[in-house]
């Protein structure tokens, strides 16, 4: 089992907890530069994929740190991945069948 | 030694290494292994697997009673033989019954019985929780059912109680609360069940038997296990959703909130397409197992077999929207949907062309399994094409909500999922119950059933392009709907009569049938290798897989390496349990008063829940050792 | 909480086909299930977010993203402190871990009473209820849900913390702290996701930023 870990050296106990509290820091730096973000007058677009991109960016970083997958089996991000990638699939179908021009509620018409 | 025995003798009991956290034993974990409070508190996957059996064929007589019921109505035009609002009953009891009730536990039962035997593992990998699937199961279905008692009736919107039908203004009474209740608690056994089953196809194979080596059953279990962890948390969400809107008058389905009732189709759909693969997927399974053994051919095209499985699976999420082409979702839409669900068609297609590949040039033993078999596909195929005529979208405009949409599913659930099921109680009958099903009766019972059947559907097609629509109450005389029907309901007593001649075989030979050994089949797979019935602990030693069709290998190859070694310490059991059982308890005392809006009595109920979880947790799995004889080495193969 | 405890022989010592503890794999498999759980969830509130009608509330008009911001900040660190809890305790380091679980169950809980207070403010000061508007039953329903989870998160904090102190809890039940890790930390991702696409859009979609 992976949950031996040897006391020193790379990916030992002692230097992840370096990690751990280096990808906090991340993390929170991260946030405080989305709130930043929202204020600034970019264009949209930008602003969207700015605020996707550091959100992204923060999953992935909790998920193969803090959760372990990068020391883990290949196995474990692949089930994880899947239930991921078909949510997600699942909810941008879904957005994008609502915003076509067909489906708009009459109620939303000035 | 008895297993009574064994379990009365201290020096066969395992003991907790004294350094650990001792469990807290709250609750006496019975030793029995007869009696009602063994079958209560058992964690054995093969004690589950036949209750989940015996109440999914209970189940299954009440769907059929339901059917019945409806085609009596329609059997002659402007009948009155059950009021209109019953009949609405009818119609959503007999699909919520069978697909929930019925075929999902069936196939449950068969999961149970065969995955850990063919994957040559001892049990599932969490005991107490399949136990725990198997009671929040029943749990649900008498929610489901208990509206029958009530004034306000059984639930009435349909099994796909589409919104807003299912909003208090519509349905005010309690039938909408217990329908959305009891798939709540049924999609958590399910749910439950699935990931169970992952870990143990994964985590528990035995030495040698690597992922190209499963048994394609059990492919086909883990696929469809997949399938439910992905796909019943949609409906989960929705059901939500209604439950919110009816009780905390939330907006999610109300117009005048600025909710949209389409809504309700989309999440409903994006469960219910890949529902219909975890009904059928499980069938393939049978057929890949059946086909082979009396074809005495292994099966064509193996890699093939299990990779157009997973693709059916994963592009079965992105086709939902084929049962609403008619809802004006906008041309790119329908048109995105149509072509998906068409590329479904070809590993489905290719799937068949294997099956034939396996029957070709093989040694056909026309035994009632194979019949079974091969019924399905024929049957499964007819379904297959109807289901192709739907996925032209402007053709579909017609077909949808009438009854030929009611010919394709009930040939791909019957002609499919329910021959295949048919087919698989034959064949694994002997395993578990140590005899044959009669062959006459059941050969005789295949062909009033195969007959039955198509004289049920067929005429449905036709129904359903000269117009007749969907749940139609009653019908005038001058619709030319009045032939079809007739047919279709003569049929339908017809198949009623195959099913009880199936069954009644079943339950006679189960006492008088002839006597079966371990491998009365000439089997191909694990499960064959050891007495029938199983013994507790399924292998006295875990056998070393060298091969695909592991057990044909061992039977036939004469090179056979150095026999596995017994464990040390001898077999460990889990003990059985009340956890489980009680903690299905809390879930049914819960759901049923939060249906009637009874805010104590629900937070009763969860309280039993939250309790019986620390208690299980407590408790530790337990268990005892027992120490088997070494068995026999396997009889010389027959040919 | 307690792993397979039967006699040396046992179960747990049992090699699973991939080296993956049943516990784990099952966890992970759980929460690729919960994944689609909160899309659905999530899906239900964006789509609703896209045509709103016309007597909608504003929502960057109720927002209180000062607050919000700190609750989510909290959160991430106490994902932290989780980690740190099974960092300790596959090293052996029973006492380490309970203080770090502490943190984490207090964490959870300011995050908790932040909700709440948010919560109440909406509900009796802006005038914000689960019923009275699409964005309101959306938004009770999904942050609502996920601060369930959190509640449910912090009892399995504090009932593993208890636990810690019985006789014989060891490096051996690591996988029991490790499986709750990953429940938290999965709580955590999913309010990742929650911040940017219930609060932190509505800013950009109200802002005087210019559209394209």
């Amino acid at each position: 089992m992976d949950l031996a870990l040897p006391a020193s050296g790379p990916g030992s106990a002692h230097s992840r907890f370096h990690t751990y509290v280096q990808v906090a820091m991340i993390l929170a730096v991260i946030t405080g530069v989305e709130l930043l973000l929202i204020f600034l007058p970019f264009p949209r677009p930008l602003l969207i994929g700015g605020l996707v991109v550091l959100s992204a960016v923060k999953f992935l970083f909790v998920i193969f740190i803090f959760m372990h997958l990068r020391w883990d089996r290949l196995f474990c991000t692949a089930v994880f991945f899947i239930g991921l990638l078909l949510g997600g699939g699942t909810l941008g179908a879904l957005v994008n069948l609502f915003n076509v021009a067909a489906s708009v509620p009459l109620t939303a018409h000035p | 030694m008895t297993m009574a025995e064994v379990l009365a003798n201290p020096a066969t009991i395992g003991h907790e290494a004294p350094t650990d956290v001792r469990p807290v034993r709250l609750l006496p974990r019975p030793r029995g292994r007869t009696g009602l409070v063994a079958w209560l508190t058992t964690v054995d996957h093969k004690k589950i697997g036949l209750m989940y059996g015996l109440f999914a064929v209970c189940f299954f007589l009440l769907g059929g009673v339901e059917a019945l019921l409806i085609r009596t109505q329609l059997i002659v035009p402007n009948s009155h033989f059950v009021g209109a609002h019953f009949y609405s009953e009818l119609f959503t009891m007999h699909g919520t019954t069978m697909i929930f009730l019925a075929v999902m536990p069936l196939n449950a039962a068969f999961f149970n019985l065969l995955v850990p035997l063919q994957i040559g593992a001892r049990d599932v990998a969490f005991p107490r929780l399949n136990a725990f699937s198997l009671w929040v199961f029943l749990a649900g279905a008498v929610i489901l059912n208990v509206g029958w008692f009530l004034q306000a009736g059984a639930p009435a919107a349909g099994w796909f109680g589409y919104a807003p039908l299912t909003s208090k203004t519509f349905t005010p009474d309690v039938s909408a609360d217990l329908w959305t209740i009891g798939l709540e608690v049924l999609g958590l056994s399910s749910i439950v069940a699935a990931l169970n089953f992952i870990v143990t196809i994964i985590n528990l194979r035995a030495p040698g038997m690597t992922m190209m080596r499963l048994p394609v059953f059990s492919w086909m279990a883990l696929i469809t296990s997949f399938l439910l962890v992905m796909a019943m948390p949609s409906i989960a969400i929705a059901l939500l959703e209604v439950i919110f809107d009816r009780h905390f008058g939330t907006n999610f389905f109300e117009v005048s909130g600025g909710g949209q009732p389409i809504l309700w189709q989309h999440l409903f759909w994006v469960f219910g397409h890949p529902e219909v693969y975890i009904l059928i997927l499980p069938a393939f399974g049978y057929v890949s197992e059946i086909l082979p053994t009396f074809a005495r051919k292994p099966l064509f095209g193996y890699p093939v077999m299990v990779f157009s499985g997973a693709l059916i699976g994963f592009i079965g999420f992105g086709v939902w929207s084929h049962h609403m082409f008619t809802t004006g979702m906008g041309t790119v839409a329908n048109s995105a949907f149509a072509l998906a669900t068409m590329a479904i068609a070809v590993p489905t297609g290719v799937k068949i062309f294997n099956w034939v590949g396996t029957l070709w040039g093989g040694h056909l033993r026309m035994r009632t399994p194979m019949l079974f078999a091969l019924g399905f596909l024929w049957l499964f195929m007819m379904g297959g094409f109807s289901g192709i005529m739907h996925s032209a979208a402007p053709a579909d405009s017609q077909q949808h909500n009438s009854y030929f949409v009611v010919a394709h599913f009930h040939y791909v659930l019957i002609g499919g999922a329910t021959f295949g099921l048919l087919a698989a109680v034959h064949y694994w009958f002997p395993k578990f119950f140590g005899r044959k099903i009669d062959e006459r009766w059941g050969k005789v019972s295949f062909w009033i059933i195969f007959l039955g059947f198509n004289a049920t559907f067929f005429p449905m097609h036709f129904l359903g392009l000269d117009g007749m629509p969907r749940r139609t109450w009653t019908y005038d005389a001058d619709m030319g709907w009045s032939t079809g029907n007739l047919i279709a309901t003569l049929g339908a007593y017809l198949l009623g009569a195959g099913l009880v001649v199936y069954l009644a075989a079943a339950v006679w030979s189960a006492f008088r049938g002839e006597p079966a050994g371990d491998d009365p089949w000439d089997g191909r797979t694990l499960e064959w290798s050891i007495p029938s019935p199983p013994p507790e602990y399924n292998f006295a030693v875990i056998p070393t897989v060298r091969a695909r069709d592991a057990w044909w290998h061992e039977k036939h190859d004469r090179a056979r390496g150095a026999p596995a070694a017994a464990e040390a310490g001898g077999i460990h059991l889990p003990d059985h349990s009340w956890c489980p059982l009680i903690a299905a308890a809390g879930l049914l005392l819960g759901g049923l008063s939060f249906a009637h809006d009874r805010l104590g009595l629900s937070l009763a109920g969860l309280g039993v829940v939250v309790l019986s979880i620390y208690l299980w947790a407590l408790e530790g799995p337990g268990g005892t050792h027992v120490h088997p004889e070494a068995p026999a080495a396997p009889a010389p193969a027959k040919t | 909480m307690s792993s397979d405890t039967a006699s040396p022989a046992a179960a747990h010592d049992a090699p699973t086909a991939t080296g993956i503890p049943n516990k784990k794999l099952l966890f992970w498999a759980f929460l690729a299930s919960d994944c689609m759980f909160f899309g659905t969830l999530i899906s239900t509130h964006l789509v609703y977010r896209q045509y709103p009608p016309p007597d909608n509330p504003v929502p960057t008009r109720v927002f209180d993203i000062e607050l919000t911001s700190f609750s989510t900040f909290v959160l991430l660190m106490s994902s932290l402190m989780m980690a740190l809890a099974v960092n300790s305790i596959h090293r052996g380091r029973v006492r380490a871990m309970r203080g770090a679980l502490l943190t984490t169950a207090l964490f959870g809980l300011v995050f908790l009473g932040c909700q709440a207070w948010e919560f109440w403010h909406f509900v009796y000061v802006k005038n914000l209820t689960i019923t009275n508007s699409i964005f309101g039953s959306t938004f009770f329903t999904l942050t609502g849900t996920h601060g369930t989870h959190v509640a449910v998160g912090v009892v399995w904090l504090l009932s593993m913390l208890a636990y810690s102190y019985r006789r014989g809890f060891d490096e051996r039940h690591a996988v029991d702290v490790e499986m709750m890790g990953l429940y938290w930390h999965f709580v955590d991702i999913v309010w990742i996701v929650i911040f940017t696409a219930v609060y932190l859009l509505e800013y950009v979609y109200a802002g005087a930023a210019p559209a394209r």
